[in-house]
């Protein structure tokens, strides 16, 4: 008490001291510093995100172990809740905040909303412990433990659980909402940052194959921080040329800077590079089948489904509203970029016999189908595209919940914390070779029924969310004057279908594995995992069936503030 | 800013800064071909100071002694303890001689290049007197434009930190240790004292 | 963060005269001026320096019932001077396994960068001036807006100087010396950089001469008293001294990182040491002790104490009693187990500091928009208290939970019967053992014997081929 009254006590404007003591009252009026006007409203969505996560944290720090899951999920379900209805609330809103840093507009605040959707799909995934009988978890019970040690098994027994996992995740969700609201490139680059160090560690706490999975996180550090650095490279590059890092900004320099356009175009190339690696298009997307396959599974459902969004919501502002004026520039190499990806995806899918692997060569694909409403640079481009990527990111979320579920049995084997106590059959981990899913539909129809869903949306046959998308993007592309683009993007998706229809065959029409007596097992999930999967598959249904809600929505929400 | 008055004429200001550019590229250059790893280690620090001095020449003291502060005082350091802690090679080795190293070389000449010359061409034409840019490069004139126009991506940034710092603590904690399984099974003190 | 948030609106309210804002006082000398000020601060620092380690010697030699050096000179004032002359002509013995060139240099870096941090260091106030040789001049080297930065930069650099002498050793004592310390140093100067953002935050400036201008009401010791001992403990920390001279543990590291270092190399790190004494002492003096100003009290007494050389006199007294605490220090507490030494570091001293820089930023910002009442100190000690008293009931918790396991081990050892010659080596009793009864000494002979046999059978056992 004495301690800050004497703080009080010391205060300024006392008359008989005018030397010292601490700055007397004219000197803060000649000299005040204004703040900057923050609308707290517009940023209600992240600052709720970032609020739990830090909750998160704290009951990190003061729960023990063992009573932190359901604390976790319940302040990690209700943060991401709440955000979306706040992100509900602002609809319609159009303005710049915090110093222009953020704009909300309709398509940010479409994306956010996606954005919140698939991460609480995710969560759901990535809370799964599994019912009482089997062990779900999909993280590793230790990360500092050696994969293969003794302490690993011990850890496994002890049953600890990373519940760090969950604020992880939400630091990860709010720079997502933030990076396609960010109005100018360093907030981007920060918004980067937020999103992709918690996905980094993430990505290695995988609890099976940990070796595969640390790996992944590795590549992942590695590439994306290279791809970070273009980034900013390209940020600073552009700072030189405009005098400025505000996208709006950088749109006027470009009509009436002095500079020589050298410097913008090394700019523009070196950040596109960073974006072009977030979207996982070709040439910058060697990381993605590595990663998509070692990182936990709901992690990766997670990354393919929420980081896609967010990244192609940058991309969108930064061509959109900076970049216009140099359209003739860009468009070309993201058309060349486009191809490419569309083809490498679309090829190098069809030889992967590893189920997760084939899925992200079909995330790279899909990338390159969003690069087409990128291109169009039309009003219509930007609301297809931001309809495809709801449509992409439930059906991906929806596809991986489905690889969860199926799992390699282990017999007669002792691995613990598994807790198939009945039978010397225990579950082991996800079965992702493709042999492995063969008669699916035999054994477990419902799934292999949700599954062929899932498929047949990606390769975009009628009545599911992917027909609509890629018509609504094909439409685009074309009023965009991008036909050749489409064509190449029609036998792209032939190709792929080829790949989706072979997984559906596969589960329906082949004679399950059953050499060794044990073959990959079904499991039946927690309400969590069930849950998520119901609701992927009405949207991806929904979407396909009655889209027009949704194309509306999109077609509104397709407006920029700058 | 003390530097740039004792120093007196532009000039003067100019030569030392040219120096001190010239001591940063050698050492720069030395990090990347020296045959000992600690000693690369050092002329990164020499580096990293001689960026310190040319802060200081350009009249942003608070960066100038943020830099020493944080990249001389606190990363390399960490960078030192993480070659003596690990198994990396301390001493002079050949190790290091990547076969890439020429690659290598033609990329940074090429990515300095084009550096050089577009940055070069951005700001061609702008003059810097850096007795007039003083008050720019003041810890409140920093404090005022990260407060008042960066203040969203400045509050992102300790939301950045405290992921990476909650990562840092799910990469290493241990609850359980790594040799637990020894100290079940066939412990490596007892062994020891047996065969003692 | 909200405690950074304070820097813009008070650095403009810093100190009302604009010559403290922008540090008009300083930059004006002449060349000679400068050059006296230099050799005197050097001159300030040798000399200090020498007396300091007199001193220690002298004050931990009556505390401990002895006399100290007393033959060299009168009371012994020479003995540090011939200590240093020794240790000049002592042979300089540079290690086979050393990397030499950076074995040269480590000293050097080690104790150039001690010495910078005088530079800014004020011994009087910049506004009322001295003249020397009919030149008006603050007694103080100079000043930087940032100043408290760059002593930090300064200091900062000084850690490689140990790193560095560790590495070039070649040898595993200085190697786990050297990490020891930079690991100490490292960590304690967070703590101590977050005690010094609450001196900013109340100061509104980071420039020497204006933290110490804006003592003049309150030293502030008692506002900011958390971060004083906060200070307190982190300064001893960074310093390597006693209780937290880990690094030189001599039972288990040998001398730390200057073993393998002798003559005029390791009496560089000697004085590096000490001057930093000198350097973290200063620092208390100006950020938290009111600097150069007179003690409470004598200024309404006496209105020319703080004016002309009056200053500097109470600036080492102040130091000096400083220094003492150091010594005593030494002569009183144990050295500190490295475990419970980082746990002290992380686990108390940075969060205490960052709660009650909140608090101070709280403060601070209420006193800027100018609502600050004290009815407000409810909301603003409320929390702080509840948080306190939570760590403290949490901490109290564990406490007793590890030491009833504690208790539980020493009954467990306890049990067990005292073995002189536990693992091969001669221990002590462990907590709850007892030494068996004194036995009386064996007739000699039967004692030679059996000293003989035993080194027969460690010989055997080692198979040392030195032995």
């Amino acid at each position: 008490m004495s301690v800050l009254t004497s703080l009080l006590a010391a205060s300024p404007g006392d008359p008989t001291n005018p030397g010292g003591g601490l700055g007397g009252a004219t000197s803060t009026v000649t000299n005040t510093f204004t703040a900057p006007h923050v609308e707290y409203r517009a940023l209600m969505p992240m600052l709720v995100v970032f609020g739990a996560a830090t909750v998160g944290i704290l009951i990190e720090a003061f729960l023990p172990r063992t009573r932190r899951y359901w604390p976790q999920v319940g302040v990690s379900l209700a943060g991401v809740v709440v955000a979306f209805c706040f992100v509900v609330a602002n609809h319609g809103m159009a303005e710049t905040t915090a110093a222009d840093a953020v704009s909300v507009d309709g398509v940010t605040l479409f994306l956010q909303g996606t954005i919140l959707l698939l991460a609480l799909l995710a969560l759901l995934l990535v809370a799964e412990r599994g019912t009482g009988l089997v062990d779900l978890d999909a993280f590793t019970a230790q990360g500092a433990t050696t994969p293969g040690s003794g302490g690993e098994r011990a850890a496994d027994a002890a049953g600890l659980r990373t519940t760090e996992v969950f604020p992880l995740m939400l630091f990860s969700v709010g720079g997502m909402l933030l990076f396609p609201a960010a109005n100018d490139l360093l907030t981007s680059f920060v918004a980067l940052e937020v999103l992709s160090l918690p996905l980094y560690l993430l990505c290695g706490l995988a609890r099976r194959r940990r070796l595969l999975s640390q790996e992944a996180a590795m590549k992942y550090f590695l590439l994306g921080a290279f791809s970070s650095a273009f980034f900013l490279y390209g940020v600073a590059l552009l700072y030189g040329y405009a005098g400025s890092v505000r996208l709006s900004d950088i749109a006027t320099a470009i009509t009436s800077s002095p500079h020589s356009d050298v410097l913008v175009l090394a700019g523009v190339a070196l950040l596109a590079v960073g974006l072009l690696f977030k979207v996982g298009a070709v040439p910058f997307h060697a990381w993605t089948p590595d990663v998509y396959q070692g990182a936990p599974t709901p992690i990766t459902a997670f990354m393919a489904a929420a980081t896609k969004v967010a990244a192609f919501g940058a991309l969108l502002r930064i061509t959109y509203v900076a970049l216009p004026g140099l359209r003739w520039d860009w468009r070309p190499v993201l058309w060349g970029v486009a191809i490419l990806t569309m083809l490498v995806g679309a090829i190098l899918a069809i030889t992967q016999r590893d189920i997760k692997r084939m899925l992200a060569y079909s995330a790279i694909l899909n990338a390159g189908y969003i690069l087409l409403g990128v291109i169009s640079t039309t009003s219509k481009g930007v609301s297809s595209t931001l309809f495809y990527l709801a449509a992409y990111g439930f059906a991906t979320i929806g596809a991986f919940a489905v690889v969860t579920l199926v799992r390699e049995s282990v017999r007669g084997g002792s691995d613990s914390g598994d807790g198939g106590e009945e039978d010397s059959v225990t579950v082991g981990g996800e079965a992702t070779d493709l042999s492995a899913w063969a008669g699916l539909g035999r054994r477990s129809p419902l799934l292999a029924a949700c599954f062929t869903v899932f498929m047949l949306a990606f390769a975009g046959i009628p009545l599911t969310s992917g027909f609509t998308g890629k018509f609504a993007l094909f439409t685009a592309a074309i009023d965009g004057g991008a036909w050749p683009l489409v064509i190449v993007g029609v036998i792209a998706s032939a190709a792929a279908a080829f790949f989706y229809v072979r997984v559906i065959v596969l589960m329906y029409f082949s004679e399950p594995l059953r050499e060794q007596g044990a073959g990959p097992i079904v499991v039946v999930p927690s309400p969590m995992t069930t849950v998520a999967l119901t609701v992927t598959v009405a949207l991806t249904i929904a979407l396909g069936v009655l889209p027009q809600m949704a194309l509306d929505l999109a077609d509104k929400a397709a407006y920029f503030v700058q | 800013m003390t530097t740039t008055r004792a120093l007196g004429s532009t000039t003067g200001v100019e030569i030392t800064f040219i120096l001190i550019g010239l001591l940063t590229f050698g050492a720069a250059v030395l990090t990347v071909t020296v045959r000992n790893l600690v000693h690369a280690a050092l002329w990164l620090v020499v580096a990293l100071g001689g960026l310190a001095g040319c802060y200081l020449l350009l009249a942003a003291e608070f960066v100038a002694w943020v830099q020493v502060l944080i990249y001389v005082g606190a990363v390399a350091v960490l960078l030192l303890f993480g070659l003596m802690l690990t198994r990396a090679p301390i001493g002079r080795t050949t190790e290091l001689d990547s076969g890439n190293r020429w690659a290598a070389a033609v990329v940074g000449l090429a990515t300095a290049g084009v550096l050089v010359s577009v940055i070069g061409d951005a700001v061609r034409t702008t003059w810097f007197d850096p007795r007039q840019a003083v008050v720019n490069g003041t810890a409140k004139a920093v404090g005022t434009s990260l407060f008042r126009y960066w203040v969203l991506p400045f509050e992102l940034l300790s939301v950045l930190l405290l992921a990476a710092l909650v990562g840092a603590i799910v990469l290493s904690r241990r609850d359980v240790s790594d040799d637990v399984d020894a100290a079940e099974g066939t412990p490596r003190a007892q062994a020891t004292e047996a065969e003692a | 963060m909200s405690a950074l948030a304070l820097i813009g609106p008070l650095t403009a309210d810093a100190t009302t005269p604009t010559n403290y804002e922008n540090l008009s006082f300083f930059g004006r000398d002449p060349w000679w001026l400068i050059l006296i000020k230099v050799v005197a601060v050097f001159a300030f620092l040798v000399v200090t320096v020498l007396m300091a380690i007199l001193f220690e010697r002298k004050i931990v030699g009556y505390m401990q019932q002895r006399i100290g050096p007393n033959r060299t000179g009168p009371w012994g004032l020479l003995q540090s001077l011939a200590d240093g002359v020794k240790l000049m002509l002592k042979e300089d013995i540079i290690p086979t396994a050393a990397d030499k060139l950076v074995f040269i240099i480590a000293p050097l870096i080690a104790t150039i960068p001690a010495f910078l941090a005088i530079a800014v260091v004020p011994f009087g106030p910049a506004n009322n001036q001295v003249s020397i040789f009919h030149h008006r001049t603050p007694l103080q080297l100079t000043d930087l807006p940032v100043a408290i930065l760059y002593v930090l930069a300064a200091t900062s650099i000084g850690i490689y100087g140990i790193v560095l002498a560790g590495w070039a050793s070649g040898s595993t004592y200085p190697l786990l010396g050297a990490l020891r310390s930079t690991a100490q140093m490292i960590s304690y100067e967070i703590a101590m950089s977050l005690s010094f953002v609450a001196v900013f935050i109340y100061a509104g400036t980071m420039s020497t001469s204006g933290i110490v201008n804006s003592q003049h009401s309150w030293w502030n010791c008692l506002p900011l008293l958390p971060s004083f001992l906060i200070y307190v403990v982190s300064m001893v920390g960074e310093t390597n001294r006693a209780p937290f001279d880990l690094p030189e543990a001599e039972g288990e590291l040998v001398g730390g990182f200057h073993t393998e270092y002798s003559s005029i190399k390791f009496a560089l790190f000697f004085l590096a040491e000490y001057i930093n004494m000198v350097t973290v002492s200063s620092l208390a003096v100006l950020m938290f002790l009111g600097g150069w100003h007179a003690p409470f009290g004598l200024v309404s007494v006496w209105h020319g104490a703080n004016s002309g050389w009056w200053p500097v006199l109470w600036y080492v007294i102040k130091l000096v009693l400083f220094m003492l605490f150091f010594f005593w220090l030494r002569a009183t507490l144990p050295r500190l187990r490295y475990d419970q030494f980082m746990k002290l570091g992380w686990k108390v001293l940075i969060p205490a500091s960052l709660v009650w820089l909140l608090a101070v930023a709280v403060v601070r910002t209420l006193k800027n928009e100018g609502d600050l009442n004290r009815s407000h100190l409810i909301y603003i000690l409320g929390p702080v208290v509840a948080v306190l008293v939570v760590l403290w009931i949490v901490s109290e918790l564990r406490y007793r939970q590890t030491s009833a396991v504690e208790k539980a081990e020493e009954a467990a050892t306890a049990a067990k019967p005292f073995d002189p010659m536990d693992g091969g080596f001669p221990v002590p009793p462990l907590p709850g053992q007892t030494l068996p009864a004194f036995t009386p000494r064996r007739p000699r002979a039967a004692l030679v014997g059996a000293l003989v046999e035993s080194a027969e059978a460690s010989e055997l056992e080692a198979g040392d081929p030195d032995v």
